[in-house]
């Protein structure tokens, strides 16, 4: 760890400060635990220290990490690694000063690297992150947590028994509309939940384009079940995590189709997938996903018996709106029987037309929305706070609870759901797979 | 031009008829709170409006003092 002169970062201070419920603030607390950890005082502690990064994997995502951790104050990028030139020198312009590996296992054995950042296709998720661990290196991982369930199990109990620090990149728990908007969830806000439904669309073919054609399966991984879970493991794992955090539940059963409905050019993955996931209590969680269409944008809807919260977009609205005041509703009743003409002929019913529901929003102010359009990443979507955290937990060596969790159970349901649609019958959350986190 | 004199007296009793009204206002208040079933807080939250209606029943019932006043001094002037 290098000591630094200067200031903590101002991003995750922020983050902390907007919250406003932190220190003290039991009811916060009990809903986010991961949170626990990043108190003002705690980014006070840190403010002289500094964590030596490398970046494992610098292509898009990768990139966009780095952006971020430039802003952070406590981090310094000393390292870079990835085995295709064109996305390591892009990598290494925008960090003229860090080292460059071809070969993360050499980039392992340096002592002067403190953390990693893994942004690296999913099927390299595993071998690296367990080989990170054993190497004595904090771990940051981009989501999801691995391409089998096997894997995400032994990744799961290499964290049981490391002193080192492990993330994924789950950014929602550190977004602060979510933070707030699930808040208010758990403080009954709209009820009692008795569905979620879960939406991710866009209109791209997902490819990238390739230099030679050997190149294919490398760079466009995301299309080939080789090296990735397709729709699951890339969109909903996002989704389905913020399905189990509103309930506090996770699913035992899953169900669901998925087809390659438009893009046919040699794809494996599918571009078209529709799941339910159904939880002990009977609550279902609905999820769409298609990728040759992007009216619908992306969403998450938590339905509750008073109400419904649209978490992407922060806003939230009541089934019945809120009644007037008793006062003016007598009013208004003697306005009616003073003033209000009775009909003698004409109809005698009141056509039944569609509510308009006014929405209410769970930050007051611009808020920044993601549409799930980007393939990269939005700004303030919690992504940079989340680094910061990990850049700060890598000082303190205090590892926040449930982050690992919340990506093992969301992950296992990715990969359940492909096993559904695949073999086409309802799958049950796998015996072998439950870890004592889980409440079904 | 001749000054208008508002005696003490007829202070005190225009305070008394407002006094009336605003209490009949706060009980309507009370009533619609208890016959709507909406939130107490409404007592104190709504006293703008309660203070309005106040004033519309005290200025109806100025209108009605008014209108027998006139009444009143019209059929007075006939007799004599």
């Amino acid at each position: 760890m290098k000591q630094q002169e200067g200031s903590t970062d101002l991003s995750l201070r922020r983050f902390i400060k907007n919250l406003g419920h932190i220190t003290g603030g039991a009811a916060l607390l009990a809903t986010t635990p991961w949170l626990q950890s990043f108190t003002t005082e705690k980014l006070d502690e840190i403010k002289r220290d500094r964590t030596r990064v490398a970046m494992i994997g610098t292509g898009s995502r990768g990139l966009y990490h780095i952006h971020n951790m430039k802003n952070i104050k406590h981090a310094e990028i000393v390292a870079l690694c990835d085995d295709y030139e064109p996305n390591l020198q892009a990598a290494k312009d925008l960090c003229p000063g860090a080292k460059t590996y071809r070969d993360y296992r050499k980039l392992l054995e340096d002592p002067n690297i403190d953390a990693v950042v893994i942004s690296t296709p999913l099927n390299w998720h595993a071998p690296m992150v367990l080989d990170s661990l054993a190497a004595g290196k904090h771990t940051f991982c981009e989501k999801s947590m691995a391409l089998t369930m096997e894997e995400c199990k032994a990744i799961y109990d290499a964290y049981l028994k490391t002193d080192k620090v492990l993330y994924f990149g789950m950014q929602r728990l550190f977004d602060e509309k979510y933070v707030k908007a699930l808040q208010m969830v758990h403080q009954g806000v709209i009820g009692d939940i008795v569905g979620m439904r879960c939406h991710w669309f866009r209109n791209h073919d997902w490819r990238r384009p390739v230099p030679k054609a050997s190149l294919e399966r490398k760079i466009n991984w995301r299309l080939y079940w080789e090296s990735s879970a397709g729709l699951m493991t890339e969109l909903a794992t996002h989704q389905l995590e913020v399905s189990n955090w509103a309930l506090k539940r996770i699913p035992e059963s899953v169900m669901g189709m998925g087809d390659i409905v438009h893009w046919k050019d040699g794809r494996e993955v599918y571009d078209s997938v529709s799941l339910t996931y159904r939880y002990k209590n009977g609550v279902k969680t609905t999820y769409e996903s298609l990728i040759a269409n992007k009216f619908n944008g992306m969403g998450e809807q938590i339905l509750g018996n008073k109400g419904t919260m649209e978490l992407a977009k922060g806003e939230y609205y009541f089934e019945e709106p809120k009644p007037a005041a008793g006062i003016l509703q007598l009013l208004e009743k003697a306005k009616s029987s003073v003033f209000e003409k009775i009909p003698v002929a004409g109809p005698s019913w009141v056509p039944e037309i569609a509510k308009e529901y006014k929405p209410h929003y769970v930050i007051e102010g611009k808020i920044d929305v993601n549409h799930g359009l980007s393939m990269i990443g939005v700004d303030n979507d919690g992504s940079e706070d989340l680094l910061s955290a990990f850049c700060q937990s890598a000082i303190t060596g205090e590892q926040p609870k449930n982050i690992v969790e919340e990506c093992y159970c969301s992950t296992i349901l990715c990969l359940m759901g492909n096993k559904a649609m695949e073999e086409q019958r309802k799958i049950d959350f796998p015996e072998e797979y439950k870890i004592p986190y889980l409440n079904f | 031009m001749k000054d208008i004199i508002i005696t003490a007296q007829r202070q005190k009793r225009e305070l008394k008829i407002f006094s009336a009204c605003f209490l009949l206002a706060f009980l309507l208040n009370v009533i619609s709170i208890i016959l709507f079933d909406t939130q107490w807080i409404e007592l104190i939250s709504h006293i703008g409006y309660v203070t309005v209606l106040a004033f519309f029943i005290y200025f109806f019932i100025l209108f009605i003092r008014l209108l027998i006043l006139g009444i009143g001094k019209l059929i007075f002037k006939k007799r004599k």
